[in-house]
C-alpha cells in the first residue's frame, strides 16, 4: 500500500490506468447545512483514515484525486452522494467500503462501493438527472396552491431569481422534467421533482418551490426539508444507474 | 432554576438556514464523544464561534479527561455568531451544547477558557444566552457551577463576581477533583454556599466569593483580596502543576472538525513552560516549571492520532518547541515515518538564532513562505531590560542563514512601550530591520526581482499580572501615536513594511490586565451597550467601551498607564503561579538596570520559586544547546 510520492512524475500511473472506486454515501439531514468544500475536506480525511492506498496528484498541491458529485443545495440531505476515489492498486470492493465506513462519521456513510471503468467523465457532469423530495409548510401552502404556482411559472418556461445580488436564470424546459405534489398527514406538502442539469443549469429544488409559492402571493414557506433521493446519468434518452450497467465503450472524453 | 436536561436540536435547525457558516452549529464531528450518559454532566465553553474555539489544547485535554472518567460526562460549547444569537433570542431557544444540544443551564458545571482578556464580554453573553445569572451572587441554588481557568485566569478579578470557582494553573487534574467534589456535594443535599466552600479546599481552586477586597494605603486603588472573616480559605492560592508531562496522553486533540477551522492540523503539545525569561512574558512566567515530553513518545503518538484522524498536518506546539531538548530527534523521526505519505509538520514559532533557521529548514520541505523571527526590541540595551537572550550577532546570523536556506520574506515582531523606552530603541527598529534587508541584498541580490522583503509587525507592550512588568504603566495612547510616526518616518527603504496593533484595543486590554475586582462594572456594562467579539478587529466598539467607562467613571487610559508601586499589594497577588513576587521584583530591578537573567534548563536554578513552593522540576530528556 505504498504511494507513489518518492517516484519521478513521468514514472506515475496515468490517471486512467488508476483504480477506479465509486463511492455511494448519505448526507444526513444534520449535516444538511455543511457545504461542499468542508463536505471535500471532510471525505478527503475519512479516506485517509481509512488507509486505502489513495493516489495523490501530480500538481504542485498534491491532492487526493477525489471527485464528487454535483453540490447538494446548503440545507439538502441526500441518501445518494458519490465520489469516485483513484487507487493505487485495487482493493476489493467490500473490503474498500468497510475501511471507508470505519473511519466516517455516520452521518456521511458510505452505503455501497464498486470499481467503474476508468475512462467515465467526471462525476459531476455525468449525473445530470436527479430526483428530490421536498417537504414545506407555511401560510396558505396546500398541493393545490403549489401546483398553481409551479404551472405559472412553467409557463413562463423559465425561471429568474436572485443569488447574492446576482440574478440568475434558469430554463425549467430544460431542467424541470417532471413533478408530482401529494399532501402530508401533519398538514404539509410533500413535493417530487425531477430535474436535468448540464451546460451550467442547475435547478434548486428550494428556489423553485419558494418561486412557485411566493408567484401565486403566498410567504416563502416556513420550513422547507429538501432531500436528493436519486442520481442518475440520461443519454440518449435512457438512464444509467450510478453504478452501471455501462455501454461497452465510451465515446465520451476521458476525464 | 436548573433547566432540564433535553435534546433541542430540533429547534435550533430550522434557525441555521440563513446564518453565516451554519456548520459551526453542527457536531456529531469525528471524534466527538457522543456518549453523554452522564450521570454528572459538564459543558466546557470557549466563549468565541467555534473555528477559533475548537483548536483550543486546554479544551481539548479536560474534555478528554472528563470524559475518560467512568460516571462523568463532557460536552463542548461555542458562542454562536451575532446572527444565531439574535434568532435564538427572538425564538427563545437558550444555548446549547454540541453534543447533546442540551440547555447549558442544564449543566451540572459549565468551565470556561479564558484564552485573553478580550473574551470578558462574550463569557457574558454565553451565560446571558444560557439563561443564566450573570454574576455568582444572583444564581439559585441548583443553578450550574460555573468554573473558570486558563492562561488569563491570571488576573481573573475583574470577571471574579461571575465565576463560583477559578481553576489556576495546569487543569487535568484538578478539573477532575473539582467535578468530584460538586457531584459529592450535591448528593449529600449541600447548599450552593456550602459547595463553594467544599471547592476553595480542592487545591489550585480559587473561589472569589469567599474573599473580600480591602482597599487602603498598602493596596493599588483596586485593592487587594482577603479571606472572608470566618472563611476557612488559603490566603494565597498556588497553581496545579503536573510533574511529569509524559505520564498524560500526549495526544488530546481527537474531534476532527467538518468545517475549516483556524488551526485546521492535528496538535500535539511537546513541552510546557519556557524558562527563557522574557520580562513581559505571562506564559512564560506562569507555566513554569518546563517539562518536555519524551521525542519517543512525541513521534510515535503523533503519527498514530495523524492516520486516526486523517489530517495531513501536524503542529508541535508549545511556548518555544524549538527549545525542546530533543528537537532534532523529535523532527528527523517525523521526516523518516512520515516522508511518504504527504504530510507536513508545523512549529509554531523558532528561536531567533542558526538552530532555529536550521528547524525552520527541517520542516518546511520545499516551501519558502515567510519567516517569522521576534526580536521584540530594536536595541541591544533594550533587549538586555526585557531579558530577550539574544545578541545583534544572533539576529544578523540567523537573517543570513534563512536566506542562504533560501527564504526572502522576513517578519519580524516588535513590541513598542517597553519599560524604559527611548527614540533611540523606536529608531533602533527601523535600522534592524535596514540590516536584516541589506543582508537579504548582500545574499540574494539587489533588484526587486530578488523578493527580499521585511515586514515589521509592532504591538504596544500591555504588561500583565505576574511579570516583572507587572508594576510598569502601560505607553500613554498619545505617546504611542508619536513613536509609531517616528518610525514610520524613519523608515526609509520600501521593501519594509511596517504594520500597528490597533492602539485602542491595546488599551482596553491593558485597562482589563490591571483592574481589579472592581473593573467587573465596566466589564458589565461594555456588554450592556452592545461589546461582543472584542478580538474581532471587525467587532471591536472603542466608543461603546469608551461610553461604558464614563459611566462607571472609569478613564481607561489612567487605569492602564498607571504605575503601581513596587511595595504595593496587587489585585492578583491572592493567586499565585508559584513564582515569588521577590523574584519578580528582582527581575524589575535587573530589567531597569538593563542585567540579564539566564534560562535555567541551560544553566543553573535562578530561584524563581516555582520548584520548591509546587514541589516540582524542570524535566528535560536530553541537553539544551
Ligand atoms: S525554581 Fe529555579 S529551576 Fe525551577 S523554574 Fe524557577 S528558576 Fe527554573
Amino acid at each position: 500500500m505504498t504511494q507513489p510520492f518518492s517516484a519521478r512524475p513521468q514514472d506515475l500511473p496515468t490517471k486512467a490506468e488508476l483504480a477506479r472506486l465509486r463511492v455511494e454515501y448519505v448526507k444526513d439531514s444534520r449535516l444538511s447545512y455543511l457545504g461542499h468544500l468542508d463536505l471535500i475536506a471532510t471525505i478527503e480525511r475519512c479516506v485517509r483514515r481509512s488507509r486505502l492506498p489513495f493516489s495523490i496528484g501530480n500538481g504542485f498541491a498534491r491532492r487526493m484525486r477525489l471527485q464528487f458529485s454535483g453540490a447538494l443545495p446548503v440545507g439538502a440531505s441526500s441518501c445518494c452522494e458519490y465520489f469516485d476515489l483513484r487507487l493505487t492498486e485495487p482493493v476489493d470492493a467490500k473490503v474498500a467500503l468497510d475501511a471507508l465506513r470505519a473511519a466516517t462519521p455516520r452521518a456521511l456513510a458510505p452505503t455501497s462501493a464498486s470499481y467503474v471503468p476508468g475512462t467515465l467523465p467526471a462525476l459531476e457532469a455525468w449525473l445530470n438527472r436527479a430526483t428530490w423530495c421536498v417537504d414545506l409548510s407555511g401560510a396558505g401552502i396546500s398541493p393545490a396552491s403549489v401546483i398553481e404556482g409551479i404551472e405559472s411559472l412553467r409557463a413562463d418556461g423559465k425561471l429568474t431569481y436572485l443569488r447574492g445580488d446576482k440574478e440568475k436564470t434558469v430554463s425549467l424546459e430544460q431542467c424541470l422534467v417532471d413533478y408530482s405534489v401529494e399532501a402530508k398527514p401533519d398538514g404539509g406538502v410533500a413535493v417530487g421533482l425531477e430535474t436535468r442539469s448540464g451546460n451550467g443549469a442547475f435547478l434548486r429544488p428550494g428556489i423553485l418551490l419558494s418561486a412557485a409559492v411566493e408567484r401565486i402571493g403566498l410567504e416563502a414557506p416556513s420550513v422547507m426539508r429538501t432531500r436528493r433521493t436519486f442520481q442518475l446519468h440520461e443519454e440518449d434518452g435512457r438512464l444509467v444507474e450510478p453504478f452501471g450497467p455501462f455501454a461497452e465503450s465510451h465515446q465520451t472524453p476521458v476525464s | 432554576m436548573r433547566a432540564k436536561r433535553e435534546n433541542l436540536f430540533d429547534r435550533l435547525e430550522p434557525l441555521l438556514a440563513d446564518v453565516e457558516h451554519p456548520a459551526r452549529y453542527l457536531d456529531h464531528e469525528w471524534g466527538a464523544c457522543e456518549e453523554q450518559d452522564g450521570p454528572f454532566h459538564l459543558c466546557m465553553v470557549y466563549a468565541d464561534v467555534y473555528e477559533v474555539g475548537q483548536p483550543n489544547l486546554g479544551v481539548a485535554i479536560l474534555y478528554d479527561r472528563i470524559n475518560a472518567q467512568p460516571d462523568m460526562s463532557c460536552e463542548r460549547c461555542y458562542l454562536p455568531w451575532k446572527d444565531l444569537s439574535a434568532k435564538m433570542r427572538e425564538a427563545g431557544v437558550p444555548l446549547l451544547s454540541l453534543e447533546g444540544a442540551a440547555p447549558l443551564a442544564s449543566f451540572d458545571a459549565i468551565g470556561f477558557t479564558l484564552a485573553h482578556e478580550l473574551i470578558a464580554t462574550n463569557v457574558l453573553e454565553t451565560l446571558d444566552l444560557a439563561g443564566i445569572a450573570i454574576s455568582s451572587d444572583e444564581r439559585d441554588e441548583d443553578d450550574p457551577i460555573i468554573l473558570a481557568g486558563g492562561p488569563s485566569a491570571w488576573n481573573c478579578e475583574p470577571l471574579a463576581p461571575v465565576f463560583d470557582a477559578v481553576l489556576l494553573g495546569d487543569g487535568e487534574e484538578s478539573i477532575v477533583e473539582v467535578c468530584a467534589c460538586i457531584r459529592d456535594a450535591r448528593s449529600e443535599g449541600l447548599s450552593r454556599a456550602d459547595i463553594l466552600r467544599r471547592l476553595a479546599g480542592v487545591p489550585g481552586t480559587y473561589v472569589p466569593s469567599l474573599y473580600d477586597v480591602v482597599v487602603d494605603e498598602t493596596s493599588t486603588r483596586w485593592g487587594y483580596a482577603v479571606p472572608r472573616v470566618g472563611e476557612e480559605v488559603p490566603e494565597v492560592v498556588l497553581k496545579r502543576a503536573i510533574g511529569d508531562l509524559s505520564k498524560t496522553p500526549a495526544v488530546a486533540q481527537k474531534i476532527v472538525p467538518y468545517m475549516g477551522i483556524v488551526q485546521d492540523r492535528l496538535s500535539l503539545e511537546v513541552l510546557r513552560g519556557c524558562a527563557r525569561g522574557c520580562r513581559f512574558c505571562q506564559a512564560g512566567m506562569t507555566y513554569r516549571p518546563v517539562r518536555e515530553r519524551p521525542a519517543d513518545q512525541i513521534v510515535s503518538c503523533g503519527v498514530e492520532a495523524l492516520l486516526a484522524s486523517g489530517h495531513n498536518e501536524i503542529s508541535l506546539s508549545s511556548l518555544s518547541t524549538t527549545d525542546h531538548s530533543q528537537c532534532e530527534k523529535m523532527l528527523s523521526g517525523f521526516n523518516e515515518e512520515l516522508a511518504e505519505k504527504g504530510i507536513r509538520v508545523s512549529i509554531p514559532s523558532q528561536r531567533l538564532d542558526s538552530f532555529g533557521v536550521d528547524m525552520a529548514a527541517a520542516v518546511a520541505g520545499g516551501r519558502r513562505g515567510g519567516l517569522t523571527f521576534a526580536p521584540e526590541a530594536g536595541t541591544q540595551r533594550l533587549r538586555d531590560v526585557i531579558n530577550k537572550n539574544v545578541s545583534e550577532e544572533d539576529i544578523e546570523r540567523a537573517a543570513r542563514n534563512a536566506y542562504e536556506a533560501g527564504w526572502r520574506r522576513m517578519k519580524l515582531y516588535f513590541m513598542m512601550g517597553l519599560p524604559t523606552e527611548t527614540d533611540e530603541d523606536v529608531i533602533g527598529i527601523a535600522r534592524l530591520a535596514e540590516r536584516v534587508l541589506e543582508i537579504g541584498r548582500e545574499v540574494v541580490g539587489k533588484g526587486r526581482k530578488s523578493g527580499v522583503s521585511v515586514s515589521i509587525s509592532v504591538a504596544v507592550l500591555v504588561p500583565k499580572a505576574h511579570t516583572p512588568f507587572q508594576w510598569a504603566p502601560q505607553l500613554d495612547p498619545d505617546e504611542v501615536k508619536r513613536r509609531q510616526q517616528l518610525l514610520l518616518h524613519e523608515v526609509r527603504d520600501r521593501a519594509i513594511r511596517i504594520s500597528y496593533h490597533d492602539a485602542d484595543v491595546s488599551l482596553v486590554e491593558g485597562a482589563l490586565s490591571k483592574m481589579g475586582r472592581g473593573g467587573f462594572e465596566l466589564i458589565r456594562a461594555a456588554w450592556e451597550k452592545g461589546c461582543r467579539f472584542d478580538a474581532w478587529t471587525s467587532e471591536f466598539r472603542f466608543d461603546l467601551w469608551c461610553e461604558a467607562a464614563r459611566e462607571c467613571g472609569v478613564d481607561l487610559v489612567a487605569t492602564a498607564c498607571e504605575e503601581y508601586p513596587l511595595s504595593a499589594r496587587l489585585p492578583w497577588d491572592h493567586t499565585s503561579p508559584g513564582v515569588s513576587k521577590g523574584y519578580l521584583q528582582r527581575e524589575w530591578l535587573r530589567a531597569v538596570e538593563g542585567v540579564t537573567t539566564p534560562d535555567c534548563t541551560r544553566s543553573s536554578c535562578t530561584g524563581c520559586g516555582v520548584c520548591s513552593t509546587l514541589g516540582v522540576h524542570n524535566v528535560i530528556w536530553g541537553v539544551r544547546g
